[in-house]
């Protein structure tokens, strides 16, 4: 008897240094995945905060790293203008004008032409206007090509302009994105179990974060920022204080940013002790908030994408040596409100299914492990809630500012008092974490109560091997 | 990261206002001028077309100065008609920076000059207003990362091993002009003081990540950070925090005390001219290890041997190299020429 196991792609997925192969060829792979060429993307505006909020959701979506972005309300010159365009060396320049008004948009057009016009074959002009405002634009642009696009206002519009910009990150035809990849996990997901997913992807150069629903929407926000090469820019973009406050032992700045610059230039550096894990969990928290943050400021619905039913981390996020790391990150990072699923990807796995999901269908069943149920409560007075998993019934008490880990044996079930509700689940690897520390984390200035309370909260769920909060 | 001699090209951005620029296939040597330009203050906007009443399209046809001109005040700009002239004339001293595609006339009054230096002895291998790059021949040891503008000068060492820490007592003015070997290590102090006694550059094999921040502001990361202004050059050739330079790094470089140098910033690259023989270079890279939980690197000089995979205190399995003082992971090992992006 014969028996077809199907057709099984071989895909190769890029890491910082060189990259790792799913699949039964030898010979080569039929999908690459890969972070692309970067993209240096300045954005001119006109006055409407609608229109900056919107072009920064399109370079978000596109992960493209927003080198400048210069609005028609400033008062800056046309040299000054032209200088910085300049100097900022964009590849392609995204312009966004008002309905039926150009007239400060055709200003940055000039600066554009002033300061970038001798160069005009290595930028790509794309612009939102109606059509007798980009002719306007056109004639100011000179040498400069324009490309029409919709206005980025639409989720449709938004999502055209990012393939677009995706296209010249590309480079080669046969290589899937990673962005693209974890877009297709998320929706993947999300039509697999008809609840909405995040797919958090925290890995060495960028943080991503795909919102999917059932239905097929998304949302999705990507940053080159990360826990590798990204990692002196986590502390440029985010401040080297928030860092800082989450290692669980005395730490200057200095001696943490000596550690942050030398792993920015060391691929794949493997983090020997404590410090360096806890260093490397602190860079992938201030990520993952960083890019939160920057969802919010371009007007994307940030409650949705906290309070996502599932949440599925990726990337060296999910590489960490404990499982409860990649919780506590996530925990910590994302601070929800509700109570969500928390799962894994299998090393690569998900990254893997993603980008095949770009080209036909894909499993994702075997891709994720179950982590934990989170939940996230806000007593006002002690209340109880309890678990229901193969070994019987546990009732807990949780009082304000706790954050425990309440471990589990099989399916697992969490009854919450009132009409918070009932969740249930698979096998866990961890179980139910319980936090009841508040929205938002906040976490104690001096280092004499910050110390302990990180430490208190690794120990909860085991996350790091410290004794009595010493690393 | 490892010294060659070869042919080398450098590219050399220009700022906004180029007069002028080295053609292609001019022969330079470092420290030229390939490129001089104009810095503008705040433009005047002239009515050009509007005031002679042509179409902004044919306002080319009637300029009596092209862009880029620089004309003094009164000038005529552009002229029409014979018997009833119409005439722009320059409302300030100043330089056609911009002709706007309505016709207007951007005239901006010049407030200082700049040059552009060649970073290479060789040809100009393509030049125009945004760039000029050379190509040519000469000793080039690739760095980790360059902040600060492109210098030129002579090597200078300043120190006398390559664990030492350039001193800033060991700084005076007598240095003006030279690019200081600063051994291991190079604190801010250093490289403010060598910017003040007016050196042109420091190298060194590692500096402190916050004196950095101190001395090239809040934006220097660990890929560099390059500016055309006013500012100290220093290229860092191995990481952040403590390191050691390797001996086959640091002996050329003692070899090459005097020879005249530079340093291209935005690649991180230092070259040395002097002859093809000048130094001998071992075929084989050294080894460079991440140390003390990513606060150090050093060169691995001992014995070393690959081992199998090692738990270490972070409880990640990896696999090994295993020296006198304990296992480090492979992953923190490597040769001083891998790539580092």
């Amino acid at each position: 008897m014969t028996v077809s196991t199907g057709l099984q792609a071989t895909v190769d997925v890029a890491h910082e240094a060189g990259s790792s192969r799913t699949g039964p060829r030898v010979d080569g792979a039929d999908l690459r995945v890969g972070a692309g060429v970067p993209l240096r993307l300045a954005l001119l505006v006109e006055r409407d905060q609608r229109n900056i909020a919107s072009a920064h959701a399109v370079a978000l979506g596109a992960n493209a790293d927003v080198v400048l972005a210069l609005a028609t309300t400033s008062q800056a010159s046309v040299i000054d203008r032209a200088t910085a365009l300049r100097d900022a060396r964009p590849d392609a320049v995204l312009a966004v004008a008002d309905r039926g008004d150009a007239r400060g948009l055709v200003e940055l057009i000039e600066a554009l032409r002033l300061g970038c016009g001798d160069r005009p074959r290595s930028i790509s002009l794309l612009v939102a206007a109606d059509e007798s405002a980009r002719a306007r634009l056109a004639a100011s642009a000179g040498p400069i090509d324009v490309e029409a696009i919709p206005a980025p206002t639409g989720a449709r519009a938004r999502e055209a302009i990012v393939a677009r910009l995706r296209a010249m990150r590309r480079g080669d035809a046969d290589v899937v994105l990673r962005d693209e990849a974890i877009e297709a996990a998320a929706r993947a997901i999300a039509a697999a179990t008809s609840l909405s997913a995040l797919v958090i992807d925290v890995d060495g150069a960028t943080t991503s974060l795909a919102f999917a629903l059932p239905d097929g929407g998304l949302t999705a926000v990507h940053s080159q920022i990360g826990i590798g090469s990204g990692a002196d820019r986590v502390v440029a973009r985010a401040g080297v204080e928030r860092v800082r406050r989450w290692i669980p032992r005395p730490i200057d700045a200095p001696a943490l940013l000596d550690r942050v610059f030398n792993r920015a230039r060391w691929p794949e550096a493997v983090p020997t002790g404590v410090l360096a894990l806890a260093l490397e969990m602190a860079l992938a928290r201030e990520s993952v908030a960083h890019v939160l943050r920057e969802a919010g400021r371009a007007g994307l619905d940030l409650a949705s994408l906290r309070n996502a039913h599932r949440v599925v981390a990726t990337g060296r996020l999910a590489r960490f040596p404990r499982v409860a790391q990649t919780a506590l990150v996530a925990v910590d990072a994302l601070a929800t409100e509700v109570t969500q699923l928390l799962s894994r990807e299998r090393h690569d796995a998900l990254i893997v299914a993603g980008a095949i999901a770009t080209r036909s269908t894909a499993p994702i069943a075997d891709a994720i492990e179950d982590i934990a149920l989170v939940t996230a409560v806000r007593p006002k007075r002690d209340t109880s809630l309890t678990v229901i998993d193969a070994n019987g019934t546990i009732a807990e008490r949780v009082a304000r500012g706790a954050f425990f880990l309440i471990p589990t044996s099989g399916a697992a079930r969490l009854e919450l008092p009132g009409s918070a509700g009932r969740h249930a689940a698979g096998p866990l690897a961890l179980g139910v974490i319980v936090d009841a520390r508040g929205r938002p984390l906040e976490l104690p200035q001096r280092d004499a109560e910050r110390i302990p309370t990180i430490a208190r909260w690794s120990a909860a769920i085991a996350a790091l091997p410290i004794d009595g909060g010493a690393l | 990261m490892i010294w060659r001699y070869g042919a080398w090209t450098a590219a050399h951005p220009l700022p906004l206002g180029s007069v002028e620029y080295a053609p292609a296939g001019r022969p330079v040597r470092a420290g030229d001028v390939i490129a001089a330009g104009t810095t503008y203050g705040q433009p005047v906007r002239v009515a050009a077309a509007r005031r002679l009443g042509v179409a902004p399209a044919d306002l080319a046809r009637v300029m009596h100065v092209p862009p880029g001109a620089q004309v003094e005040r009164g000038a005529i700009i552009a002229r029409t008609g014979r018997r009833f002239a119409r005439a722009v004339s320059a409302p300030i001293d100043g330089r056609l920076a911009h002709v706007r595609a309505d016709g207007d006339i951007e005239l901006a009054p010049v407030l200082d000059r700049w040059t552009v230096r060649s970073t290479l002895d060789g040809v100009v291998r393509s030049s125009d207003t945004s760039e000029v790059v050379v190509e040519g021949l000469a000793w080039g040891l690739q760095g980790l990362a360059g902040y600060g503008p492109n210098a030129i000068g002579g090597l200078a060492l300043a120190v006398t091993g390559p664990s030492d820490e350039l001193q800033p007592s060991r700084i005076d003015v007598r240095q003006r002009g030279r690019i200081l070997i600063g051994g291991g290590r190079s604190g801010a102090e250093g490289i403010s003081r060598a910017h003040a006694c007016g050196v042109s550059a420091v190298v060194a094999g590692s500096v402190p990540a916050s004196g950095l921040r101190v001395v090239f502001g809040d934006e220097a990361g660990a890929h560099g950070a390059v500016s055309r202004s006013d500012a100290p050059t220093f290229l860092c050739l191995l990481g952040f925090g403590t390191g050691r330079l390797p001996a086959e790094l640091f002996a050329p470089l003692a070899a090459l005390d005097g020879a005249r140098a530079a340093i291209h910033s935005a690649t991180a690259r230092l070259f040395v001219f002097a002859p093809p023989d000048a130094v001998n270079v071992g075929a084989v890279a050294p080894s460079l290890a991440l140390l003390a939980e990513w606060g150090a690197t050093r060169p691995l000089d001992g014995p070393a041997a690959l081992s199998g995979d090692v738990t270490f205190p972070s409880e990640i399995t990896a696999p090994a190299v295993m020296v006198d003082d304990g296992p480090i992971p492979a992953a923190n090992v490597l040769s001083l020429g891998a790539p580092r992006d």
